[in-house]
């Protein structure tokens, strides 16, 4: 694990973790990213486990879906780096994956929603940027008033 | 660890709460009321019933195992059924499968109503009684639950199973001091009122009681061990939910008189009695009790409905795959990541069931009953069928006793079953089935390209069996290719960027005359050492190399007339992997390079010859780094590889407009028949045309010396093996080998391997 001073010198940019969740969020998101220049991009897909309950879709649908999330990133980052994890938490997925690829930031795009579907589906946004360990970036919604 | 074990989270207990929670539901919190006093009243006999339900599932849990552990994939029933016996009963079996989760669904639901009833005053609506009105509720919010995909952890729907054990649990041993044997054979007509004939009715009724020990095999891919674990907890599932309802349902019976038992929640009222009005200071035990039991039946219903809900998906994300209902059913939620359509059309049966047929909860039980009863008769009869045609990819960890004496067992006793429901359910579920057969050959018979191993065994045998049998065989065999084009896939195996363009256009050729498509892959042989996902990682070095090769081979495709596709595959394997690919794909034909054979390195294992006896399509190898194509020589003696060489020639002639000779080596003496044989050899090949060319001499020798002549030989494989002999460089090819124009050597599996395939050994 990277220590805290040695964050201090290293580039926001320099190795951006991108967690997608299906194809037209990973082609926003690459795309939201892309005006930024990051040096080096790992696409994150986290395959959600029930750990003891079956999944809400098959192990196949869900590598599939993760291949699409690739494959769409690539289109604005043709060198783009995968790591697919499975796990229950998505956001201690995310946290896990930085330390696997040593990234320097996450990158993510709210999905929006109410508070009732963000408190349902679990506040994503709102674990990532209390618990993370690295910088994280909110990148802006497309069509979002200023 | 590989990403196919991290996608693995369910243990044994999972599984074991998976099977259990399902099949303890409305079942045996609702039906041993109904069954007591059905058809004029069956009395405590229906503990037989049970028990009788028991035994016929564990037969069948027999099978399910073993085809479970041989095909670990999401679907169960449908997958099995689909594979072996065809697509059309594949429809069958979906389409049984799903609208018996559906009735199933609905018959929880009525019974979430029932007990919810107890608590609270429920409106009625017009058209719908107050138990209706509370299951449509419950299926709205078990649908609803699904639909966001809220998640309940493995913890929890533990804690819930054992919870529910230990509330029946409790209940039987008050039950059991309780008891009175008057109580339970006291009453008029002693333990079986309406006779021993009224045990198989009973069963047929409260078989619904049962179903769930086959989920686990739907969710199979994501049990670890599933080899081990599989087994044990359908096995184990059954045997113990038998044992609990036979306990269960005896001590209800021994605590009301069965004629008093209630239609509508009889473990409330049975608890009411059992438990003590008060303990010590203790007062208003009773009332409490069954205040447990029936939130105890809630939470028992609502798993069930759960359960199922979320299994009909899985069956439909199974038939998407193999093309029998249409993908767009099993798009996933934006959000919140459910297969959200499927679970909306699920959803939108179950209320319709409820709310027509609702009133008489022995319907919808018995229906979902008999549906989930035809797929398990087909499902045993698959396995015979992977039993008997050998096929070499099933290869279960677990094998049923007393094969075959078991699946045959489960398919009577399924469909012996099935004569005692009633015939409104039987109609139903008729009707389903005739909708899945119009349904298949409507839609799904252009689309799919899955054939079963019957269809193949019985074209296999054409010879020895009634053509009436083949010709049924034919008539319902699919007629879709699974891909948007219909001609035949030519996979390119380029691994070398030199004979990369020679074998594209070898390719392109062949695709652009029949009209197929060509799918050019590259195998990256990684160490063993290096784990694949490592390699995956740390690929772009890699990637760029392979995709520059791809890419090349998409430009050569251009000047064919032809899709082209590319993939990269990383692979421990070399040589095999080719293999493997070539099935994964559908490849009818793979062309590789000579150089590629080689790739096995020093890996030459003992399964190669197996494997390379055991061609799954057409092989071409090119020996030669540049195509140059003027004319062509293709040497023959008959046989099915020269069919193909001479498909390949006629191929090259039609698109690429080269001049084809035909050479036959004849034994001096004897050029005249050989002129005969090679002139109707030539006609029956569509190469009228051709050039004819008769030599005396050592084939080898001829076939070197004329060849130079060439810019292109192509030599047909006279025995079966030849591909194998090439890896492993034992034959003695010198004389072709060193000629400088190239060969292009065609081996075609021959109809004796197929067969042998699926008789193997016998």
């Amino acid at each position: 694990m990277t220590s805290t001073d040695e964050t201090d010198e290293r580039d926001l940019l320099g190795h951006v973790l991108l967690p997608v969740a299906h194809e037209d969020d990973a082609l926003a998101t690459a795309r939201a990213l892309e005006p930024y220049d990051p040096e080096r991009v790992t696409a994150l897909h986290v395959v959600e486990k029930g750990e003891g309950v079956p999944d809400k879709t098959p192990v196949e649908q869900s590598e599939e879906l993760a291949a699409e999330s690739y494959a769409a990133v690539r289109t604005v980052f043709p060198d783009a780096d995968e790591h697919t994890a499975y796990a229950r938490d998505i956001a201690d997925a995310i946290f896990d994956a930085v330390d696997e690829v040593d990234a320097t930031a996450i990158a993510y795009q709210s999905r929006g929603g109410n508070r009732l579907v963000q408190f349902l589906s679990g506040d994503l946004s709102m674990k990532l940027v209390t618990k993370s360990h690295v910088p994280v970036i909110a990148l802006p919604r497309e069509g979002s008033t200023e | 660890m590989s990403e196919e074990e991290l996608a693995k989270d369910l243990g044994l207990v999972s599984a074991m709460t998976i099977g259990i929670g399902t099949m303890i539901g409305a079942g045996i919190f609702v039906l041993p009321g109904v069954a007591v006093n059905a058809d004029g009243g069956a009395g405590p006999i229906v503990v037989v019933s049970f028990i009788v339900g028991g035994v016929i599932a564990m037969v069948n849990a027999l099978s399910v195992s073993e085809l479970g552990t041989a095909m670990p994939k999401a679907g169960g029933g449908y997958y099995y059924i689909n594979k072996s016996l065809g697509p059309m009963f594949g429809s069958i079996a979906g389409m049984g499968d799903w609208m018996g989760l559906a009735f199933a669904s609905a018959f929880y639901s009525i019974g979430f109503g029932q007990y919810l009833a107890v608590f609270v005053d429920l409106p009625t609506i017009p058209g719908l009684n107050a138990i209706q009105v509370g299951a449509l509720v419950a299926g709205s919010i078990f649908i609803g639950v699904n639909y966001i995909g809220a998640k309940e952890t493995g913890g929890i729907q533990t804690v819930i199973v054992g919870l529910l054990l230990s509330i029946l649990a409790i209940f039987s041993v008050a039950g059991f001091f309780s008891f009175d044997y008057a109580t339970l054979a006291g009453n008029e007509g002693g333990l079986a009122p309406g006779g021993y004939g009224a045990i198989l009715p009973g069963t047929a009724l409260v078989f619904v009681s049962f179903l769930g020990y086959a989920k686990i095999a739907t969710v199979a891919e994501e049990l670890k061990n599933p080899g081990r674990n599989l087994p044990i907890a359908i096995i184990g599932s059954v045997a113990i939910v038998t044992v609990i309802y036979a306990i269960l349902v005896t001590t209800m019976l021994g605590v009301v008189p069965w004629p008093e038992l209630s239609q509508d929640a009889p473990v409330a009222q049975a608890a009411q009695v059992a438990f003590p009005e008060s303990i010590g200071p203790i007062t208003g035990v009773a009332g409490a009790a069954a205040a447990v039991m029936t939130v105890g039946a809630l939470l028992a219903t609502a798993s069930s409905a759960n359960a199922s809900i979320l299994a009909s998906a899985r069956i439909n994300f199974a038939m998407g795959r193999d093309k029998i209902v249409t993908n767009w059913l099993n798009e996933i939620h934006p959000n919140y990541a459910t297969p959200y359509r499927s679970i909306l059309v699920t959803g939108g049966l179950i209320v319709v069931f409820i709310a027509l047929l609702g009133q008489d909860i022995e319907i919808l039980s018995k229906a979902a009953s008999v549906l989930h009863l035809i797929v398990y008769a087909l499902m045993n009869v698959g396995l015979i069928v992977f039993r008997e045609a050998d096929t070499p990819e099933y290869d279960p960890d677990f094998t049923v006793p007393l094969y075959p004496i078991t699946p045959i067992l489960g398919a009577v006793l399924s469909l012996g079953l099935v004569a005692f429901m009633d015939g409104i359910e039987i109609a139903l579920s008729g009707a389903f089935v005739v909708a899945a057969v119009a349904w298949y050959f409507l839609y799904a018979r252009d689309k799919t390209d899955q054939q079963g191993v019957l269809s193949e065994f019985i074209r296999s045998r054409e010879g020895e069996l009634p053509d009436q049998v083949v010709g049924a065989a034919d008539a319902v065999a699919p007629t879709g290719t699974g891909a948007e084009n219909e001609g035949p896939t030519i996979m390119v195996a380029v691994s070398n960027p030199r004979t990369e363009s020679a074998l594209i256009t070898l390719a392109g050729a062949l695709a652009q005359h029949e009209g197929g498509r060509v799918l050019a892959t590259h195998i990256v042989t990684v160490p063993d050492q290096t784990s694949l996902e490592t390699a995956a990682e740390n690929r772009t070095g890699l990637d760029q190399s392979s995709e520059e090769l791809l890419a090349e081979a998409a430009a050569d495709a251009e000047a064919f007339d032809v899709p082209i596709e590319t993939k990269t595959i990383l692979s421990h394997r070399g040589i095999e992997e080719v293999f493997d690919a070539a099935r994964t794909n559908d490849a009818d034909t793979v062309v590789m390079g000579y150089g590629g054979t080689r790739f096995a390195g020093g890996r030459v294992e003992g399964s190669l010859d197996e494997l390379t006896h055991d061609l799954p399509c057409d092989f071409l190898v090119l020996d030669g780094q540049r195509l140059d194509l003027s004319d062509v020589l293709v040497p023959t003696a008959g046989g099915p590889s020269s069919d193909l060489s001479a498909e390949v020639a006629r191929a090259l002639r039609d698109t690429l407009g080269v001049d084809v000779s035909l050479l036959y080596v004849a034994d001096s003496g004897e050029e005249e028949s050989g002129r005969e044989f090679l002139a109707g050899w030539a006609g029956g090949h569509g190469l009228a045309d051709a050039d004819l060319r008769v030599e005396t001499g050592d084939v080898e020798e001829t076939i070197g010396r004329v060849g130079g002549e060439y810019s292109l030989v192509i030599v047909g494989a006279t025995e079966r093996g030849l591909l194998s002999r090439i890896v492993r460089g034992s034959l003695a090819f010198e004389t072709i080998e060193n000629l400088d124009t190239p060969v292009l050597l065609s081996e075609r599996p021959s109809a004796r391997s197929l067969w042998e395939r699926l008789f193997g050994g016998r």
